[in-house]
């Protein structure tokens, strides 16, 4: 299961597809301060990063993954990012 | 621009909507081999089209699409969606080059790498033929481009750097922007995943959507980022990464000296956003206008605080726009509070850190790479192919032009109008004020009249383009060497003269290939060159076109056709004696006449030339053909500019009015009672020492009406097929322009009218047609 969610977090672990994306959001929607862990997750789907730049949840646990580690974790407001988007303001 | 290259361009557009409405269509009933074919046959045209210019990467990027289109018309491939997209894609792109075209004749430079991809993209269902086109575009893409402007979506400081440690190590990086489709979720796409698969992946960021959505509002199928990414993969890895998305990727080639100059803010497009973003690039791109005005106010206020006995309100204000143009400069600095002392010396220390301007004109044209303009308007789909040319349904057009009719009517009653508040009502004042009215009115009609005649008007090479061909089929078939020569193409008619010359034309221009060109022995023999030499000629004759149709054949041997005439019964004997050789010529216009031994497939069936004269005088207009034996002929078209509006003359008989076709009156005379002479039944009048026959209107038209005995006869002279006829009447009016309808419905028969039309007054105008009146006249005597 790549997507587990309880109350105050939400752990994605694996390939999250396009199928998990709307599940995540609808958390996301209903969970204003809730917590992302992507620690053991391998692939993000762009629906779910772009998710989480709209909500911009705080990312509790870094990936392992190379990839989202060294190019999407910054991207991702939160955790120090550098890119700023000014018009991302959080809801 | 290039009549031709115009022409092009506005027949792309069409072309380019026939193509988009059949792939539409095909994706919605793929099977269709009828629409297949339609889209097959526009991308045909424009690849046959296109060559005519230099604009290879079109030609081949049509061709690619014609041959995708070929095997699904052969069957040999289904049209699945995949293709559709990129024949639509192609086109777009083709749409966007012709956008280019329009405005710099040129196709843009990105034009090579964007054909290639899509070439690539075309021939893969075809077993991929794609080696020739990538060999291409190889130069093509390898250019260091200029820095594009969404560079500035990457982190600043890692700009920095790399900027630094390329120029250090003299080498590049890849720099791509992917901005994938909103519904490329729905496609299966996950471009965060194509790019993980990046090689060498050195940066990546995000672009955001201009304006997020509220959380409630979002939704999440949408895609509403795209994506930045350097890389050190190859060209070839990138492009074949991203394959399945050319159109939505752009990359450049850059070095450390072009990221260099985007840090120090030399961008194509300056990015408003960038002002926001901590960049420090971002302060020193000033505004030069902004830094210029500031300059000029600082030194303003440094004159003023020379000025002794400055203080108060006034010290105020100058610190006011002090601290202004402090701010314009990048500086904030609050200056409310200081004497004219303290602030004296803050204008100095500005003015002094910051360099005089340069005059502005100059600096506010930032220097533009030409190619990045070319790059962005090639993906522009917005732009306008072509000039801009409306097709009209004629029905439009024709329903126009009797509106203009009737305008002309209604407005001609404002006359009627005048008269009788003037004889009724005793108003001369109301009288003139109407016919003040009248004129503005009537100029205001004349110049609606003349644009709408404008709109009809087409140049005759319309009805000409067909020829060059065939004659050049024909003469091959007859293995006669003909030389066709137009001139006055560009001669303007009326579209309905235009297309109802057609087919007289052709008649002609057969007859003259057929009958009147000698074979080329036959030529020699006779001392002309073996080449002959058809010209077809237009030129504009007052209100009427003048269309010949010349050769340097054989011409007409005047008494080989008397002699045919007289066999086959057309003419008497005593005809065949007296007849002079113009006339003799004329005879081959006669119902059931054909001089040429032989009846061939091309023309001879007997019934060309009558048929010619036949619809040339429906048109209103006449044939006359002069032809020298042994030298050559010419046919001789007359036809009016325009068919829609005819000038006839009014005339009247027992009360009634008539209208007569001005080209056919010779002139008006009047002749006392007792010279109207009587030879063999026939009333006739004896003018300038010719016998012309008289025809009492009236009685032709069986209509009572006894002549005033003591009364002048006023007698209309027509000319007919060459023959002068009186036409006895009871009085003339004045020329009126007419709009013509024809007999229709019950008064279909009355072959005698021509037409009817309205006159301001509100009459009905019949307007005689004056050979059948002539027929009719014969009859009842």
């Amino acid at each position: 299961m790549p997507l587990e969610l309880n109350e105050t977090t939400a752990t994605l672990s694996d390939v999250v597809t396009v199928d998990e994306v709307e599940p995540l959001v609808a958390w996301l929607r209903a969970t204003p301060k809730g917590k992302v862990n992507l620690r053991r997750c391998n692939h993000l789907h762009t629906g779910a990063l772009q998710a989480l730049l709209l909500f911009q949840p705080k990312i509790s646990s870094a990936p392992a993954n190379a990839f989202l580690a060294e190019q999407v974790l910054p991207l991702l407001a939160g955790s120090g990012g550098a890119t700023s988007r000014p018009e991302s303001e959080p809801p | 621009m290039n009549p031709l290259l115009a022409q092009f361009l506005a027949e792309a557009a069409d072309l380019l909507t026939q193509v988009d409405e059949g792939l539409l269509q095909l994706e919605r009933d793929p099977g269709d081999p009828e629409l297949v074919n339609e889209v097959f046959r526009a991308a045909h045209t424009f690849k046959g089209s296109s060559g005519l210019f230099d604009f290879p990467e079109l030609t081949r990027l049509t061709h690619a699409a014609e041959d995708l289109l070929d095997a699904v018309r052969g069957g040999r491939l289904n049209l699945d969606s995949g293709m559709t997209d990129d024949l639509l894609a192609a086109f777009d792109l083709i749409r966007g080059w012709l956008a280019h075209v329009t405005q710099h004749e040129r196709l843009p430079a990105s034009a090579g790498a964007d054909a290639a991809v899509l070439i690539t993209k075309l021939r893969g269902p075809l077993g991929g033929d794609a080696t020739t086109p990538v060999a291409e575009k190889a130069p093509v893409v390898h250019v260091i481009a200029p820095p594009p402007e969404w560079l500035r979506h990457f982190d600043t400081e890692w700009l920095d750097e790399t900027a630094t440690w390329l120029t250090t190590t003299a080498s590049t990086l890849r720099f791509a922007r992917y901005a994938p489709d909103e519904g490329c979720f729905f496609r299966a796409e996950d471009p965060v995943h194509l790019i993980s698969q990046v090689p060498a992946l050195a940066k990546m960021a995000v672009v955001p959507p201009d304006e997020w959505p509220t959380p409630e509002g979002y939704d999440e199928y949408t895609c509403l980022i795209g994506f930045v990414l350097a890389a050190r993969a190859a060209h070839g890895e990138l492009d074949y990464l991203f394959r399945y998305v050319p159109d939505q990727v752009e990359v450049v080639e850059l070095d450390g000296d072009a990221v260099r100059r985007f840090l120090n803010g030399e961008v194509a497009e300056p990015a408003p956003a960038s002002a926001g973003e901590p960049e420090p690039a971002a302060a020193e791109a000033q505004d030069p206008a902004l830094v210029h005005d500031a300059y000029a106010l600082l030194t303003a206020a440094q004159s003023s605080l020379r000025t002794e006995g400055v203080g108060g309100a006034r010290l105020a204000s100058i610190a006011h726009s002090v601290s202004a143009a402090a701010a314009a400069l990048g500086e904030i600095t609050e200056l409310a509070d200081l004497n004219a002392e303290e602030l004296t010396e803050t204008v100095n220390r500005l003015l002094g850190s910051t360099p005089p301007p340069p005059p502005p004109p100059a600096p506010i044209e930032r220097p533009v790479p030409e190619e990045r303009i070319d790059r962005g308007r090639a993906d522009d789909p917005g732009g306008q192919v072509g000039t801009k040319i409306l097709k009209v349904d004629q029905e439009k057009v024709d329903h126009l032009m009797e509106l203009v009719g009737e305008l002309n009517v209604a407005k001609n009653g404002l006359t009627f109008l005048a008269d009788s508040a003037e004889e009724e009502f005793g108003s001369r004042v109301l009288g003139r004020r109407i016919k003040d009215q009248y004129s503005g009115l009537h100029r205001i009609a004349e110049e609606l009249q003349a644009s709408v005649m404008d709109i009809r008007m087409l140049p005759l090479s319309v009805a000409f383009s067909r020829f060059p061909r065939l004659v050049r089929d024909l003469s091959r078939r007859l293995g006669k060497n003909i030389e066709l020569v137009m001139e006055g193409e560009d001669t303007m008619a009326d579209k309905d003269v235009i297309e109802a010359l057609g087919d007289p034309l052709v008649h002609l221009v057969r007859n003259s290939l057929d009958h009147g060109i000698e074979l080329p022995d036959e030529r020699t023999a006779a001392g002309k060159p073996a080449q002959a030499r058809i010209t077809l000629s237009a030129v504009a004759d007052g209100d009427a076109v003048v269309v010949e149709i010349a050769d340097d054949g054989r011409g007409i041997n005047p008494m080989k056709v008397k002699r045919k005439a007289y066999e086959k019964g057309l003419i008497s004997e005593e005809e065949l004696e007296a007849m002079g050789d113009a006339e003799a010529v004329e005879l081959v216009f006669r119902a059931g006449f054909s001089t040429a031994d032989q009846v061939s497939d091309l023309s001879g069936r007997g019934v060309g030339m009558d048929a010619v004269r036949a619809s040339v005088e429906k048109l209103g207009g006449t044939v006359t053909m002069k032809s020298e034996f042994g030298t050559g002929s010419v046919t001789r078209l007359r036809l009016p500019l325009s068919m829609a509006v005819t000038q006839v003359m009014v005339v009247s008989v027992a009360g009634q009015r008539f209208g007569i076709p001005v080209d056919l009156v010779v002139e008006t005379v009047r002749v006392p009672g007792g010279e109207i002479g009587r030879v063999l039944h026939q009333d006739v009048v004896v003018l300038r020492g010719e016998v012309v026959p008289v025809i009492d209107l009236a009685r032709a038209l069986q209509m009572p009406w006894t002549p005033d005995e003591t009364a002048d006869r006023r007698i209309l002279i027509v000319s007919l097929q060459g023959q002068r006829v009186g036409l006895l009447v009871e009085q003339f009016h004045r020329e009126v322009d007419v709009i013509l309808k024809p007999m229709e419905g019950l008064l279909a028969y009355a072959d005698e009218f021509s037409g009817t039309a309205l006159l301001g007054d509100g009459l009905v105008l019949l307007v005689l047609n004056m050979k059948e009146v002539l027929g009719l006249a014969a009859r009842a005597q």
